[in-house]
């Protein structure tokens, strides 16, 4: 990979020089840094309490923790990872990254993107100032209504479960409703939407997805708060609530909520495997049209998380039909980033091995999700460890290793520097080995019939080795993710000089200084094909020529 | 933007600063707001009146913002030396644009034709219709018997009907017989037909052994389902060999039909790569 001159020589770099200026900041690319750091914190801590959980397992009948602080260490071990990790982490390259690559200089509402960001941290900080409370949330990541309810929930935790969620999922609607503002209404001349870069695509459908999805959870939150604060009876099923339906409104944001993990973390892939391949995606349309069918579909199979509430064998049937459907645009895209790979001069550097781990593990995950999709089969493993597994296989596989490979591909964008390619290679294989270990064996324990959430098990059930198996796993994981925060922090103070273009890359962002001044580009460039840089860099052979 | 004449590394005409927006505090302040106003829920009411002051100010501080010449500055440029460098000529060899769009060679570039693949279809499900009926002789129950079994898929009356009415002539179970008979017959040999120019050498060894075996194997794990009629009574020996006689026989038929080549599309025919055309 050739290494292009630099033109921030002494790498001070002008969006991060001002660190007073963080609290004050509505520069998107700061605002993205922030999340990804704060995404970053949380990632420890949710880490943390996966090993909590973890070393609690690790023998028959442990006491290392009571099953209070068992509880809560998986209600916010789960809680952590979707709503403090992953999403905000996406949302940070999102920020970074959107504005960039559409040719912008900020997003369209920079103060509402200060403010979606701080009510993210303050969410966060709301829901983990509950251990200084009296006790963490205990009530899993889901909260099922009623055991929700104040009858069963004494305390504040719960409450601060709901105000923590509240808060961020406020921030969370604001960013949506700004990407997609920025998306259809800032790019570059020239830019239409047939021709924005493929991580932009996903970006767009995600916000467009929680705009739909996150409104009904919010709702339900609240009817939860006044259930318990003043007495309402929405989910109280002795004074005529139901306890279903709050099953059908978080699951109507729930299982959305997965591809708004997903979609960016598709994105992601959609940029580092053709850069990484050398050539062109294949099947840009078809990518895009996946991603619609794929943001249409995912809400209209949330009760698939609900088959073994005594639903009707129709309603089954069908949110299983839509669920096996849903199969087919993900099915696109593996199909279409293989077909990229495909006869590629394959560049095998750290943001490809991670893309390339993505899509492994994604499709062992896909492949449990459609067993899962199966009636049947999910009355025989609804609540085992094999649900477990296979949801690890989907957010763990497909978005943290996505978000793995996009670390490293927009590292040297957002600092100047490279990150530590043997370090890299060290913590891709610690993952690799570390995951599959960790959450392989889930699915066996599970089909022997391991429930979730227990605290303890017996000797007897035959467990005890798939549980050593998958602690070891995570202690591996533990190691690599040291290894990962090492090569952050020692990268960015010591890391090689980046340039303007390391990868030799084709989209917008990699035209500008690494990293880039406050205002993005001196000039807002002009755009005629959806890989602009290639068009500069090949005159005898540009994009322009061969796109309709 | 306010342009005076210089220019960037691109040559490109740009002024000496870019309006961008100033930054504030005031989101901070109105997200620290509603979170004490929230948090008052579960702690203190005070800290919900905090709150509420704090949203407040952080509202007044945001609405100044939007007020004219209040929310925007002008950004210097950064440096000469600090800003992008000109975007060089690739100096890294690329794999060739893939011409799938334009031209794109088909495989395979001969074929047997459809109606060849349907005649084939008919003519083993003749063959296999007469193993069939030696089923039913050697076995004693009679001709109709297989026929009825086969009929049993769409005849709720067969649920639960005995041997002995099942090994009796029904004129509506011979019609269902023949249709479903029919139908799977030709589709088959269609699919045949199609699959058979993609498969290496052997085609009686594909055709008439393999595929049998793969459609039994299959059939065998939703009989149940599909015909629980025919799933409790049916002698596996003679439907394989009754499926092996449809893929020999088919097999044979298409093998022996002439084939035909496959227009190709686009401008050129080959599976030639380099330069896109222009």
């Amino acid at each position: 990979m050739a290494v292009w001159e630099s033109s921030a020589a002494d790498i001070s770099p002008p969006a991060v020089a001002h660190a007073p200026s963080w609290a004050t900041t509505v520069d998107h690319k700061q605002i993205g840094i922030l999340y990804i750091v704060t995404s970053l914190v949380f990632l420890a801590v949710g880490g943390l309490e996966a090993l909590v959980i973890r070393a609690q397992l690790w023998k028959p009948d442990s006491h290392l923790v009571g099953p209070e602080v068992f509880n809560q260490m998986f209600t916010m071990h789960g809680t952590t990872m979707i709503f403090f990790v992953v999403m905000p982490m996406l949302f940070g390259f999102g920020n970074y990254l959107v504005p960039l690559m559409i040719g912008a200089r900020d997003m369209a509402f920079p103060r509402l993107n200060a403010f979606s960001y701080w009510m993210f941290a303050f969410g966060g900080a709301v829901t983990y100032l509950s251990f200084l409370a009296g006790g963490a949330p205990d009530v899993g990541w889901f909260a099922y209504a009623p055991l929700t309810e104040y009858a069963f929930s004494r305390g504040t935790s719960t409450d601060y479960w709901i105000l923590g969620i509240l808060i961020s999922g406020i921030g969370t609607l604001a960013t949506a409703v700004n990407l997609v503002t920025t998306i259809l209404t800032m790019r570059a001349p020239g830019m239409s939407l047939g021709k924005v870069p493929l991580f932009v695509w996903m970006m767009m459908f995600d916000g467009i997805l929680l705009i739909f999805a996150l409104p009904p959870v919010t709702a339900a939150i609240i009817m939860l708060l006044l259930d318990r604060s003043l007495g309402a009876h929405f989910f109280d099923t002795q004074a005529g609530g139901s306890a279903i339906l709050w099953q059908h409104l978080f699951w109507f944001f729930g299982h959305p909520e997965v591809y708004v993990m997903a979609l960016p973390a598709f994105g992601i892939i959609s940029e580092v495997v053709p850069v990484f391949s050398r050539k062109v995606i294949f099947g840009y349309e078809s990518v895009a049209a996946a991603t619609v069918a794929i943001g249409v579909l995912s809400m209209g199979v949330w009760a698939h998380h609900m088959f073994t509430v005594g639903m009707s064998d129709a309603l089954d049937a069908i949110f299983s039909g839509a669920s096996f459907l849903i199969a087919v645009p993900t099915g696109i895209k593996m199909f279409n980033w293989i077909a990229t790979i495909y006869g590629g001069k394959l560049v095998l550097a750290s943001p490809m091995l991670f893309a390339l781990g993505f899509l492994a593990m994604f499709l062992i995950g896909g492949l449990t999700g459609i067993m899962l999709a199966a009636v049947p089969i999910d009355w025989q493993v609804s609540d085992t460890y094999f649900v477990v597994g296979h949801f690890h296989y989907v957010l763990f596989g497909g978005s943290l290793f996505a978000i793995m490979a996009a670390f490293y591909y927009w590292f040297p964008k957002a600092t100047g520097r490279m990150m530590d390619e043997r370090l890299a290679r060290w913590q891709f294989w610690l993952m690799l080995a570390g995951f599959n270990l960790t959450f392989f064996p889930m699915h066996i324990a599970g089909l022997l019939g391991m429930p979730r959430r227990i605290y303890t098990y017996s000797a007897d059930r035959g467990w005890t080795i798939w549980n050593q198996l998958s602690t070891v796993g995570a202690a591996m994981l533990a190691v690599c993710f040291a290894v990962f925060f090492w090569n952050l922090f020692d990268s960015v103070r010591r890391g090689a000089p980046a340039g303007d273009d390391p990868w030799d890359a084709w989209t917008l962002e990699w035209a500008t200084t690494s990293p880039p001044a406050p205002y993005n580009f001196e000039q807002i460039p002009l755009v005629r094909s959806r890989r602009p840089l290639w068009d500069l860099k090949h005159p005898e052979d540009p994009d322009w020529e061969h796109e309709s | 933007m306010n342009s005076q004449g210089q220019h960037n590394a691109h040559g490109d005409e740009v002024g000496e600063s870019i309006v961008m927006p100033v930054p504030t505090a005031a989101p901070l302040v109105l997200s620290l707001g509603a979170t004490l106003l929230a948090a008052g829920i579960v702690t203190n009411l005070v800290l919900s009146a905090l709150g509420a002051v704090v949203l407040l100010w952080g509202v007044a501080v945001w609405v100044l913002q939007l007020l004219p010449g209040r929310g925007e500055h002008e950004h210097a440029l950064v440096a000469m030396e600090m800003r992008p460098q000109p975007i060089a000529k690739a100096i890294i060899a690329v794999a060739p644009r893939p011409t799938s769009f334009i031209r794109r060679m088909q495989v395979p570039a001969q074929i047997h034709p459809y109606s060849s693949s349907v005649w084939g279809g008919i003519v083993g499900g003749i063959a296999m219709s007469g193993v069939a009926l030696a089923y039913g002789v050697v076995s004693g129950r009679g001709i109709w018997y297989p026929v009825n079994l086969l009929a049993a898929m769409l005849m709720p009356a067969f649920a639960t009907a005995d041997n002995a009415e099942l090994e009796r002539f029904d004129g509506t179970a011979l019609a269902l017989g023949l249709v479903i008979h029919g139908m799977v017959s030709a589709g088959a040999g269609l699919i045949y037909g199609m699959l058979l120019p993609t498969l290496p050498r052997w085609p009686a060894l594909w055709g008439g052994i393999v595929a049998p075996l793969l459609w039994t194997g299959g059939v065998y794990s939703f009989m149940g389902v599909l015909n629980p009629v025919m799933n409790a009574r049916v002698d596996w020996p003679w439907f394989v060999a009754s499926q092996v006689v449809y893929g020999l026989t088919a097999g044979f038929v298409v093998v022996h039909s002439k084939t035909v080549s496959v227009g190709q599309t686009g401008r050129g025919s080959g599976n030639e790569t380099g330069s896109p055309p222009r």
